[in-house]
């Protein structure tokens, strides 16, 4: 071991400290503020949850009006919460995959605050009232130029890292981590420019705005987050991902189908009939994706059940993999033209399920993430086992409900609405009992993410345990199954427990 | 497999759907002609351009920046995309005074004027598309329909109808002060308090506009008809002849229906309840 000459693996294990040493402040910024915006964006979620049932709440003040509140919300966890943890994962998972330091961590810092001052004159001008009521782009105008140059200065240096690694093939995850990156500034662009400069048919303007919508959730979430997947999840178990084939099919289905999506939130709209139709189709060809690469990644880590019992990071991962199973069933069961479409078109299922994509499927592979990475940058193990099952089971109850109330209560709201014999009052009224079912699950949320976020506040002061054994979700202390995990080298880099991974 | 390769087949099968979906659709649809509606009894030809300008569009940021669509929409759908034709005024009235059956389905006209068309969400509130002129005709009937509107914009469940609205009450668009001198001409009736008014601000003013100004039922062209009346070529469908006893004396619609009434009446045709 301590032979003048370093071994491979311990230049290995040299390298990944290195990398780790480099991130570690723009990763942390990113996750730690990532999850304030979350918090934020729950808190929002609640109020305005509330008001949908209880429309006297916190009524008097025009910042905190239903409208405002909703679309704070809904922009809070996109971009505030979203994008960030899907910056601190790209960033993390593009050096590692490219075996390259990061040489410009102090610029992505910066520009990670570039991105939260948009954030933060975005929402404050949503509520405020200057939305431009344009969803999921509600934030004025001057904001998004502000955004996207934060976008490209973080992601720029991952171009530049892939661009120059040593030789080698390319792993599955680089490819959708890619892939997103060069989707994410196009579809950007491409709405903004089209809706706020290039002023067109309004009612086509609101068929981009809903293929922006779609192509947010399939283009960049849904791929950053498959990518992760596909890494964390033979690191962790050790073992090769079941089927590369099956993963290289699940990608270029999702880059051949989903850019058609989006626009079966129009139907019936006069916009050219095949838009719907196509979109509705694409959404519907959604579960091909979706299904390969669960099945891939379950296929993988049920080799190794323990593992995915004892590991936060896999368990959170397959909980994940398990959401985006849901979502893709949920693009099929919603998506029907002629059957189930006219019933989800204007119902709680719409809002339903994109929670079902950022929370369910896109937040848990990024949590499982963040357990993963987290103790390797700070050098520090999780403090509590027990803080991660509260976040993990409370978390899971919330989202569980969110499922149920998107797919069965919007439909039931579906057919209410289209019942054009009864009035109108009645149709509406069957909203209420799910929107106190959101309520609650909202709650639930926040508490789980309370957990979480002083969990990674404490984690960030370096507060963690100084150990080699990684926090694992079993009682006993006796033994450690860590060669499984895949050990921390707290000790240093070139130690013996960095060397076994 | 390149980085070149990659990234090229990542821009052939994005870019086809990006062009197919969006570009094209988009600069195709940003200058549509204006229809012709025929002659008028002068012989100028009329042109279909329902357009607003001025406080109504004002208005409609009024209503984007406080997130009505969030729970309204402003669409009426086509039959075989949803019932909302069948819904009793959301498409315009089955038994117009004037014109008999005016409804008729959102165009991509209806919008001119706007930036973006408010097309919403959800509907956790009705559809909007004729607000307007459901106001006018079936809520407002003691009332001015701008007095209607803030009424229940100040308190949307001032009515024991009304009392399960889940609508926001948008209080923060009214000014409330002390009477000094003579009371504002513009002060609301109903919601005095002692010693003191309730105006309008400009904004609620803009708003109302607006929300009055939401009436997509006016006559269109024939090619943009997809329920023609009696006196298009082919026979109209049984269901949109006007009802005889709402019909007026002389009425075009009801002149031109005349023949198709040899035809066994359905039972569409049964006088309104």
């Amino acid at each position: 071991m301590s032979s003048a000459i370093p071994t491979s693996t311990e230049k290995d294990a040299l390298l990944r400290a290195g990398i780790d040493r480099s991130l570690r402040h723009p990763v942390m910024f990113f996750l730690t503020s990532g999850a304030a915006w979350l918090a934020v964006s729950i808190i929002l979620g609640v109020i305005s949850s509330a008001k949908v049932h209880s429309p006297g709440f916190l009524d008097s003040c025009s910042w905190l009006t239903y409208g405002r509140t909703q679309a704070a919300h809904l922009n809070a966890l996109v971009y505030g919460w979203g994008f960030q943890a899907a910056f601190g994962v790209i960033i993390w998972l593009m050096s590692r995959l490219s075996r390259q330091e990061c040489r410009a961590a102090g610029l992505i810092l910066t520009a990670g605050h570039v991105w939260n001052f948009g954030i933060s004159i975005g929402l404050i001008g949503i509520l405020s009232g200057y939305s431009t009521g344009m969803p999921w782009m509600e934030f004025p105008v001057f904001a998004w130029p502000v955004m996207l140059f934060g976008y490209f200065a973080i992601v720029i240096w991952s171009f530049i890292q892939f661009k120059v690694r040593p030789d080698g093939p390319v792993y599955i995850s680089q490819w959708y981590l890619m892939a997103a990156m060069i989707w994410f500034p196009w579809v950007f662009i491409t709405a903004n420019i089209l809706l706020h400069i290039i002023p067109g048919n309004p009612v086509m303007a609101a068929g981009i705005n809903a293929w922006y919508k779609s192509a947010i959730i399939f283009l960049f979430f849904t791929p950053v987050a498959l990518g992760t997947a596909f890494y964390l999840t033979p690191k962790v178990t050790g073992r090769p991902i079941h089927s590369y084939s099956l993963a290289k099919l699940g990608f270029w289905s999702l880059a051949i189908v989903m850019p058609w999506a989006g626009m079966q939130k129009l139907t019936g709209a006069p916009i050219p009939y095949f838009l719907p139709y196509v979109g509705a189709a694409a959404t519907v060809l959604f579960f091909i994706p979706a299904f390969t690469a669960a099945v891939n990644i379950l296929r993988t880590a049920m080799a190794s059940g323990d593992v995915v019992n004892n590991s936060p990071t896999l368990r959170f991962t397959m909980a994940g993999v398990i959401g985006l199973i849901v979502m893709g069933t949920a693009a099929v069961f919603l998506n029907l033209p002629g059957s189930t479409l006219r019933y989800s078109q204007f119902s709680l299922s719409g809002y339903g399920f994109e929670i079902l994509s950022i929370y369910a499927f896109f937040s848990f592979v990024m949590f499982g993430a963040i357990y993963f990475i987290v103790p390797r940058i700070t050098r520090r193990e999780w403090l509590s086992r027990r803080l991660i099952k509260f976040h993990f089971f409370i978390s899971i109850y919330g989202i569980v409900l969110i499922a149920l109330v998107a797919i069965f209560g919007g439909i039931q709201q579906g057919v209410g609405q289209e019942e054009f014999n009864i009035s109108w009052t009645d149709s509406a009224l069957r909203a209420f009992p799910y929107a106190w079912a959101m309520t609650i699950a909202w709650c639930a949320i926040l508490l789980s993410n309370f957990f979480f976020f002083m969990h990674l506040l404490v984690m960030w002061m370096r507060l963690g345990r100084r150990s080699s054994h990684p926090t694992l979700l079993i009682s006993d202390h006796g033994h450690s199954p860590h060669g499984e995990e895949g050990d921390i080298d707290t000790g240093g880099p070139g130690t013996a427990s960095a060397a076994a991974h | 497999m390149s980085f070149r390769t990659f990234f090229l087949s990542l821009s052939a099968s994005f870019g086809v759907a990006w062009l197919a979906v969006v570009i094209v659709p988009y600069f195709k649809m940003r200058s549509l002609e204006p229809l012709s509606m025929g002659d008028d009894a002068s012989g100028t030809n009329v042109v279909f351009i329902p357009k607003r300008a001025g406080r109504i569009t004002e208005g409609a940021e009024v209503y984007a920046e406080n997130g009505c669509y969030l729970c309204h929409t402003q669409l009426v759908r086509p039959t075989y995309a949803g019932n909302d034709m069948f819904r009793p005024d959301w498409g315009g009235f089955k038994y117009d005074d004037e014109r008999g059956d005016s409804r008729r389905e959102t165009n991509a006209y209806d919008f001119f004027g706007e930036d973006f068309a408010q097309i919403g969400v959800a509907r956790m509130g009705p559809d909007l598309s004729n607000l307007g002129v459901r106001v006018v005709n079936a809520y407002a009937m003691d009332i001015s329909p701008e007095d209607w509107l803030y009424r229940h914009l100040y308190n949307p469940r001032w009515k024991p109808e009304r009392r399960d609205s889940a609508c926001p009450s948008f209080r923060f668009l009214f000014d409330e002060k002390d009477i000094k001198g003579n009371p504002s001409d513009e002060a609301l009736e109903f919601a005095g308090i002692h010693g003191g008014e309730i105006t309008p601000t400009p904004d609620a003013r803009a708003l109302v506009s607006y929300l009055l100004s939401l009436k997509k039922d006016q006559p269109v062209p024939d090619s943009l008809n997809f329920s023609p009346p009696a006196a298009a070529p082919t026979p109209a469908p049984a269901a949109l002849i006007p009802a005889p006893a709402v019909g007026k004396e002389g009425d075009a619609v009801k002149t031109d229906a005349a023949p198709s009434e040899a035809t066994p009446a359905p039972a569409e045709v049964a006088p309104a309840p």
